[in-house]
């Protein structure tokens, strides 16, 4: 039984279609699902949730039908959305609590559990605070232990890094793995910046407007689409063609060369050719991946000026 | 291992998994219900919420003390009316309505928790009927507390309350009915209102609107009846439907007379207009809350 298993799940909006015969099979582990913003992932999690009815298809989640049993299959699913859904005027502890019970936990285990969640996402110091007190960090990272209340079977975490800085996210990105690994938590995490989440996931979904592009490891993926960013400020066109003949695709704008990174071996290639050719060179840098050269990678370019990121 | 990591790790349990029960649609209403009742009284939240709640106790409670009181002290059961408490806390019940109803339900969506409420084991029309049933306790503690508190204090005026009981008793019914229809009549309007806004201030602003505007359309159109209609308009009066449906159940004439010619006044019609009145407002509050997708 596939953790999670989309059949043909088209959502249609009188001017959108959200999702376009969306299917997949999701076992377990950490999931990324990536896409534009408005490309369907938000669309999909509350179609998983049972509180959207697809227009046509069937999703099942941990062997529930989103449809026919939602409350059942609510029971054993986190999920922290988007947008800001925290009151203000309760503390920490109270919160958390409150949605354990919610979730079906006695009060006695919901407040056990509550204090458990709270220090493990880092807010124990803060826990009798009120949650309007919150920066955004801790509000993210709240929003994150009330879905993990009830020990759920699967967490769906609708871009948990949203509007949170570097250092947040990081923070942010490294819970949610620990969550998935040492908890044994499956995630399905959803982002549009592939760069961002590639890091703590095993697999990877990609959707955009609505259609799947891609679904499958990361690894192989990452092979696909990482590229070396190299800058000279001489001398670009015969650089070019001297990367091309050892067999490296190149993709020159300028003086900007975006080379195909299929292993460390290309950065010998790139030194040994520019000290050939004495070519003065500006930048070699290895460029996270975007979404783009995900689409890119997986075909289909002609759709794609809509997933700018 | 240095003696840091060596203290850190006796702290580390790691994640323990939970084996327990989980319950479920019933449960999640149940503990909804609890939790809005609670937060109506501002428990649990912060302290200015407490002021409306508190103040609102004051008022009600007041005229009990007040009534028991004089009654008491002179010997004189007819000081005590339960009618005249019904009709004078009315007022100040708007009020209370109009300030927790947007709490309940308008604080929700705008911040988004409602979300997450219904990402647990609960529909959405559920989650309605939870705030529906929170409110109409919330309320009840200022509409039957006081009455049965009078009713208490009613027994000592002959000196043998339990005589005072056995005979009065049956008042206890009255009490009961009444308190229950102000207290879902106004919450039910208060909360179908809020539903349909954006804000907290609309929210309440439209309940008050509710309850002040009506009496004043019901006297224009009444203005404009004929004479052996206009007692009609008093049921588009919602607090003299309400005072109305109060007079009749504890059996006391209306000393309206202005309408004498136009045959008596309403008692039963008053508890069908309150009926009517709460079964379209559950009605709006159940269609706005039809999808899970709010």
């Amino acid at each position: 039984m596939p953790l999670i298993s989309a059949r043909e799940v088209t959502k249609r909006y009188p001017t959108v279609t959200a999702l376009d015969a969306f299917t997949v099979d999701l076992e377990p582990g950490i999931i990324g699902f990536v896409g534009a913003n408005g490309a369907g992932k938000s669309t999909f999690i509350r179609i998983l949730l049972g509180l959207l009815p697809p227009t046509s298809g069937r999703a099942t989640v941990l062997g529930f039908d989103a449809q026919e049993q939602p409350l059942e299959l609510r029971k054993w699913v986190g999920y922290m959305p988007e947008h800001d859904c925290l009151p203000l005027d309760v503390s920490g502890t109270e919160f958390v609590t409150h949605m354990g019970r919610m979730s079906g936990l006695r009060p006695s285990a919901a407040r056990e559990r509550a204090a458990e969640m709270l220090r493990h996402v880092g807010l124990h110091e803060e826990r009798y605070r009120l949650i309007g007190s919150y920066s955004t960090g801790m509000k993210q990272r709240i929003k994150l232990a009330q879905s993990l209340a009830h020990d759920p079977r699967l967490l769906l975490l609708d871009e948990p890094t949203n509007g949170l800085d570097p250092e947040g996210r990081d923070e942010m990105l490294g819970l949610v793995e620990r969550t998935g690994r040492d908890f044994g938590i499956a995630v399905l995490v959803t982002s549009h910046l592939l760069g961002e989440i590639e890091r703590v996931c095993d697999t990877l979904v990609a959707i955009d407007a609505g259609k799947l592009r891609y679904c499958g490891p990361v690894a192989a993926l990452t092979e696909q689409t990482q590229r070396l960013r190299v800058e000279v400020d001489d001398d670009a066109e015969r650089m070019v063609e001297r990367l091309r003949s050892r067999g490296l695709t190149v993709d020159a704008q300028g003086s900007d060369l975006m080379v195909g990174f299929r292993d460390e071996s290309v950065f010998d290639v790139v030194r040994d050719v520019a000290a050939e050719l004495g070519a003065p060179l500006a930048r070699v840098e290895l460029q996270r991946n975007r979404l783009e050269d995900l689409f890119r990678a997986t075909g289909d370019i002609g759709q794609q000026e809509a997933a700018h990121v | 291992m240095s003696d840091a990591t060596a203290a850190g790790t006796i702290y580390d349990l790691g994640y323990q998994h939970y084996d327990g029960e989980r319950l479920g649609r019933a449960n999640a209403i149940r503990t909804l219900v609890g939790y809005s009742f609670r937060s109506a009284f501002g428990i649990g939240r912060g302290e200015r919420s407490k002021f409306v709640p508190i103040a609102l106790a004051l008022l009600c409670f007041a005229p009990v003390i007040i009534q028991v009181g004089m009654a008491n002290a002179d010997a004189d059961p007819s000081r005590i009316n339960f009618a005249e408490q019904a009709q004078f806390t009315n007022l100040f019940l708007v009020l209370l309505a109009a300030a927790q109803a947007p709490e309940l339900l308008v604080v929700d969506r705008q911040l988004g928790v409602v979300s997450l409420y219904l990402s647990r084991s609960l529909r959405a029309t559920d989650y309605a009927f939870a705030k529906l049933l929170a409110l109409v306790g919330a309320l009840l503690f200022y509409t039957l507390l006081p009455q049965v508190i009078l009713f208490i204090g009613s027994l000592f005026v002959s000196g043998q309350p339990w005589q005072a009981f056995t005979q009065h008793w049956h008042t206890l019914g009255p009490i009961v009915v009444v308190s229950l229809a102000i207290s879902c009549y106004m919450a039910s309007i208060a909360l179908a209102l809020s539903s349909l806004a954006a804000r907290k201030g609309y929210a309440s602003a439209s309940v008050i609107a509710f309850f002040l505007m009506l009496p004043v359309l019901a006297a224009i159109v009444m203005s404009l009846l004929p004479v052996h209609s206009m007692r009609y308009a008093t049921l588009g009066n919602p607090i003299e439907v309400l005072n109305g449906f109060a007079r009749w159940a504890f059996g006391i004439k209306a000393r309206v007379s202005r309408f004498r010619q136009a045959g008596p006044t309403f008692g039963v019609e008053n508890l069908y207009t309150l009926l009517g009145t709460i079964a379209l407002a559950v009605g709006l509050l159940a269609y706005r809350f039809r999808r899970s997708d709010i």
